[in-house]
């Protein structure tokens, strides 16, 4: 059992040394330059304008929200698709159940007024 | 997996379907008919219960002590079925105090029942989930819910706060109680708990790490000390009728999956939980109650009520090499249910009129509503442990568990945290009794809340003069756990 968690820490090791290397040797070896346009903030190459702490609309909270709900949906349905043929007609009421129950969300969210931008 | 496994689920299919429904339903509802969601809501909580009850019907009929489902990560036997009654209890009575609480208070009527379902739902779940992974998920569907309900009054910054401080102090525990269930999987290379109990193996540091990092989780649940301190703040915030469902759905359900978890899943010879339970018992009801002395908020003094009780409840796993023990955990759960549920809603009551949780704004209700002040006299006694009420024969069987388990300084303790707790309980019926009223005049007490204080009363008493059903299957469903 110590031999095992020895993997681990020996594993933890190797993966942070993966990480740090690289930007240690950049550190180390790259060539500096400093000039003031390079504090600026990248904003797709125009001269960025107003506060970067600006107050977002609340609004971009609900799609976020629903998006997210409809985003990880998928993930379920891929490999739901790949052994649908093995598990049968089981796993394919499931499913709609699943996404019945996704679908009453949706509606809610809609009815609600969630997804309109007034 | 096959279809006929479902059929010990009905209770849960039954409440999820009712949720969604009512969630839909709401959206088609003219704001003036939304109370029937409210009503339907007390309704579809029983076809669940009786579903369950016929479930352990079959479970007698097919002389097993209990069904293992779903490749072992869901068990269902007399324990879970017993906690499932419990829960399902104590949504109905939540359910028919809130048609009359939340009305005029949120226009979101509907979302407050299908979310009182939904944590139903999870409740359920905890009960009968013997998988880690299944726990966590069910723990943290309650706990998502609730989140939601504490928070619900969104105008009122103080329900706000009790929101926000439950999610944040909740999110943190079962992170680490989540770390704690990878280290059980690591060591044991199983999430089913009935996997895990075989393969611990010696007790090394790893496995008291992953245990204590469990039980964060856990503590969080039945707010046992030292994961209690969002109970106070989150219990005065959140709306009344939610601060009595936290203090008994979640903390019961918390029990049930400590027990099971415990019980199945770290052998006692390996590790002695006990032992460690018992040092967190002790410290859990002794805080509780010193706490409970100095507040002169009801709502704050009850919160820290339920932290001594869970305490006492905590008792019972400390004497768990008693037979006694899990028969005094599933007693005195179900008298918390009803004395507990009782005192949040003359809670309710008093704050009504006065707009105030304070004690002494709560002066004279027995001139104004005898009998809820009559009532609240018998939950604080009952709370305190003074017979004939539920409460004591609760105190009763896990005293003498704890003595039974030759922990008689646990019991000694447990006595003497008594005996201080009966100077806040009656700090209240002080108040109630012997201060005058600052307004006199008869106080109207709406239907749905005297509905609901008459069932926790009647629960209370009957349970403590009249005991012998609760005890048969009390002892059926221990039976039946540990074989």
């Amino acid at each position: 059992m110590p031999l095992d968690w020895a993997y681990v820490a020996v594993f933890a090791l190797v993966g942070a040394g993966m990480a740090a290397l690289p930007l240690g040797l950049v550190w180390l070896l790259a060539p500096r330059s400093h000039y003031p346009q390079k504090r600026v903030a990248y904003e797709s190459g125009i001269i960025p304008f107003g506060e970067a702490w600006s107050q977002f609309h609340v609004r971009y909270y609900l799609f976020g929200l629903a998006f997210l709900l409809f985003d990880i949906e998928v993930i379920y349905i891929y490999p739901w698709a790949v052994v649908l043929r093995e598990l049968g007609a089981f796993a394919f009421v499931e499913m709609l159940i699943f996404l019945g129950v996704l679908g009453v969300g949706l509606a809610y969210a809609w009815k609600k007024g969630a997804l309109e931008w007034v | 997996m096959n279809w006929a496994d479902l059929r010990w689920l009905v209770p849960e299919l039954v409440l999820s379907a009712a949720a969604v429904l009512l969630l839909v339903a709401d959206l088609f509802t003219p704001a003036e008919r939304k109370r029937w969601l409210g009503w339907f809501a007390v309704a579809s909580v029983v076809p669940a219960a009786a579903s369950a009850v016929i479930l352990l019907g079959d479970l007698q009929a097919l002389r097993s002590p209990g069904v293992r489902i779903f490749s072992d990560t869901y068990t269902l036997d007399a324990f879970a079925v017993y906690f499932k009654l419990v829960a399902l209890g104590a949504v109905a009575l939540v359910s028919l105090v809130s048609l009359e609480y939340f009305p005029g208070r949120t226009p979101h009527l509907g979302e407050v029942f299908a979310l009182l379902l939904f944590a139903g739902v999870g409740l359920l779940l905890m009960a009968s989930a013997s998988d880690l992974i299944l726990l966590l998920l069910s723990i943290e569907f309650v706990s998502l819910s609730s989140y939601l309900l504490a928070g619900f009054l969104k105008r009122d910054p103080k329900s706000n706060e009790a929101g926000v401080k439950y999610f944040l102090y909740g999110a943190a525990t079962t992170g680490v109680m989540a770390y704690g269930f990878s280290l059980l999987y690591g060591l044991t290379g199983s999430t089913s708990l009935y996997d895990i109990g075989p393969r611990l193996g010696q007790a090394g540091p790893a496995v008291y790490l992953a245990v204590g990092m469990a039980l964060a989780g856990f503590g969080f649940k039945v707010s046992m000390v030292p994961f209690h301190q969002w109970t106070p703040d989150v219990y005065e915030g959140a709306p009344t009728p939610i601060t009595a469902f936290l203090s008994v759905g979640p903390k019961a359900a918390g029990f049930a999956a400590l027990v099971r978890t415990l019980s199945v899943g770290i052998p006692l010879e390996q590790v002695n939980w006990p032992l460690l339970l018992a040092a967190l018992s002790a410290l859990t009801m002794t805080v509780g109650n010193l706490l409970a002395l100095v507040q002169r908020n009801l709502k704050r003094m009850l919160a820290y009520s339920s932290i001594a009780h869970a305490g006492y409840v905590l008792m019972a796993l400390a004497a768990w090499r008693s037979p006694w023990a899990l028969q005094g955990l599933l007693y005195y759960l179900l008298a918390y249910l009803f004395m507990n549920l009782g005192a949040f809603f003359v809670a309710m009551v008093a704050a009504d009129a006065t707009g105030s949780d304070e004690i002494p704004d709560h002066a004279g209700l027995s001139q104004r509503a005898p009998w809820v002040a009559a009532a609240m006299a018998v939950f604080m006694l009952s709370l305190t442990g003074i017979p004939p009420t539920a409460g004591f024969f609760g105190k009763f069987y896990l005293f003498a568990a704890a003595v039974d388990a030759g922990l008689l300084w646990l019991a000694a303790l447990a006595v003497a945290n008594s005996v201080v707790s009966l100077y806040y309980y009656v700090g209240v019926l002080r108040a109630l009794y012997l201060m005058p009223p600052a307004t006199p005049g008869p106080l109207p007490v709406p239907a749905g809340l005297r509905a609901g204080l008459l069932v926790a009363l009647v629960g209370t008493l009957a349970a403590g003069l009249y005991p012998q059903p609760v005890v048969l299957f009390v002892e059926t469903a221990r039976r039946l756990l540990t074989g």
